[in-house]
């Protein structure tokens, strides 16, 4: 068991994704930054399918009552123990140890991950809370959650991933799927503006603000979106969808961000600025195959 | 939409299988789908304007409403939110400007020529003609979407 003795502001179970239930119009949740969530659980030494903890708003505590190894990822966080351990880094806990997830002042979604993964009752597949449907709730500091057994090996410790660089800014991106929708005077200027993240941005989607992109007139029939997507609503400021969109969207698509770079979108902190570079469809999955092969060497 | 993992499935090789699946498909046919029928209490805050708008009256608009089967397109916006369709083209119910910040759950609501249940309180520019007990969504059940694509809906008036 793991026992839960601050939550932060909001702490949720997720793992990769509840797949498969778009036709209900449920979306896959999982991880707002897909890849700190991987390499947490690679850390550990857990399958890519186990279940984490995200974090927001940090000071998240806890113990376990078995020894186990664990690690927190994310932009600017670590883990006090009894020592300070860095992000990205595995860490032996005794059982008893209480460890305090800290997020510094760019810190935006943070993830724990403990070996044996977070063993809760799968709701449509998957351990990922879904708060808007009432599919799993925030976590509540008192509460004990069951953890996967595991093989609890301290060779991990002291092990690290890399993080990405998230203070960047420069986020790829691919055109379309609605990019006939927009000019090339639009294209051009979404591909070289610099936008600003708004406050309401949240686990749905990132909002933009900066030059207005304005589409070509005519509705799009609604279609299936994926996470990535940059829509351009009738307003003309960019959202960027991320892990808890809706199954469906009625914008227009100008673009998509690739998936290597999706966290680097949700981590950015509102009032922070980002810019789309363009790629091409090659270079995506070339940099979600670098981005895997990086975590299969500590998996 | 499909998705698939392009590290595992070349892009080009799931197109080709798409494509394929695409052509092996049959076309719905009409008196397909299973029948559900949406009891529905007909007092929602935006019935009368709608009415209005519609230069029906309020009766008129709940017979238009009540007196079609809808076929179910597709779920999306929310689990278990399904759009059916069409309204009869006398209702006049283009989406509100402002969206409600919250819509509650079990809302019968009507846009642009369909027709919903809102399946949990949340935002919604729909316009809110009346309210349902039942449960569109329920993540407890074995089929957690009360409504699936290509069911017929009919809403019936209490």
């Amino acid at each position: 068991m793991m026992q839960i003795v601050a939550t932060g502001l909001r702490a949720t179970i997720q793992d990769r994704g509840r797949f498969g239930h778009l036709r209900e119009g449920v979306p896959p949740s999982g991880p707002a930054d897909p890849y700190a969530f991987a390499a947490a659980q690679a850390l550990v030494g857990n399958d890519p399918g186990a279940a984490a903890i995200e974090i927001v708003g940090g000071a998240f505590t806890f113990h376990c009552e078995s020894p186990r190894i664990v690690t927190v990822t994310g932009r600017d966080v670590a883990l006090r123990g009894r020592d300070l351990v860095p992000g990205w880094t595995a860490a032996f806990a005794r059982s008893g140890e209480v460890f305090t997830v800290v997020g510094g002042e760019r810190s935006r979604f943070a993830y724990l991950a403990v070996s044996g993964g977070i063993a809760t009752e799968p709701i449509l597949g998957s351990r990922s809370a879904f708060l808007p449907a009432g599919i799993g709730r925030p976590l509540r500091a008192g509460e004990a959650l069951p953890l996967g057994n595991a093989r609890v090996d301290a060779e991990r410790a002291g092990l690290s991933a890399p993080s990405p660089d998230y203070d960047t800014g420069q986020i790829r991106a691919i055109t379309g799927p609605h990019a006939q929708r927009f000019t090339d005077e639009a294209e051009t200027l979404f591909f070289r503006s610099d936008f600003r993240v708004e406050p309401a941005s949240d686990r749905m989607g990132t909002r933009l603000s900066g030059p207005r992109i304005g589409a070509r007139e005519g509705e799009i029939l609604t279609c299936g979106v994926v996470a990535g997507a940059v829509q351009i609503p009738s307003g003309g400021a960019p959202i960027v969808l991320l892990a808890e969109h809706q199954a469906t969207g009625g914008y227009p698509v100008i673009a998509t961000v690739i998936s290597a770079d999706l966290g680097l979108v949700a981590q950015r902190l509102p009032g922070e600025r980002l810019r789309f570079a363009r790629v091409d469809r090659g270079l995506a999955i070339a940099a979600l195959r670098d981005a895997r092969a990086a975590l299969e060497v500590i998996a | 939409m499909v998705r698939f993992d392009p590290l595992r499935l070349a892009p080009a090789d799931a197109e080709t299988t798409v494509l394929r699946l695409a052509k092996t498909l049959d076309h719905v046919a009409s008196e397909s789908g299973r029948e559900i029928e949406i009891p529905t209490y007909y007092d929602g805050p935006d019935l009368v304007e709608t009415a209005e708008r519609s230069g029906v009256s309020v009766e008129l608009l709940i017979a238009l409403h009540s007196g079609r089967v809808y076929r179910a397109f597709f779920l999306g916006f929310l689990p278990g939110f399904a759009y059916c369709g069409v309204l009869d083209p006398a209702i006049v119910a283009p989406r509100l400007l402002r969206p409600r910040e919250r819509v509650p759950a079990g809302s019968v609501a009507v846009a642009d020529g369909q027709t919903s249940v809102y399946p949990f309180d949340s935002p919604g520019g729909w316009r809110l003609i009346g309210r349902t007990d039942v449960r569109v969504f329920d993540s407890t059940r074995d089929s957690p979407a009360l409504i699936r694509p290509g069911d017929r809906v009919r809403f019936v008036a209490r």
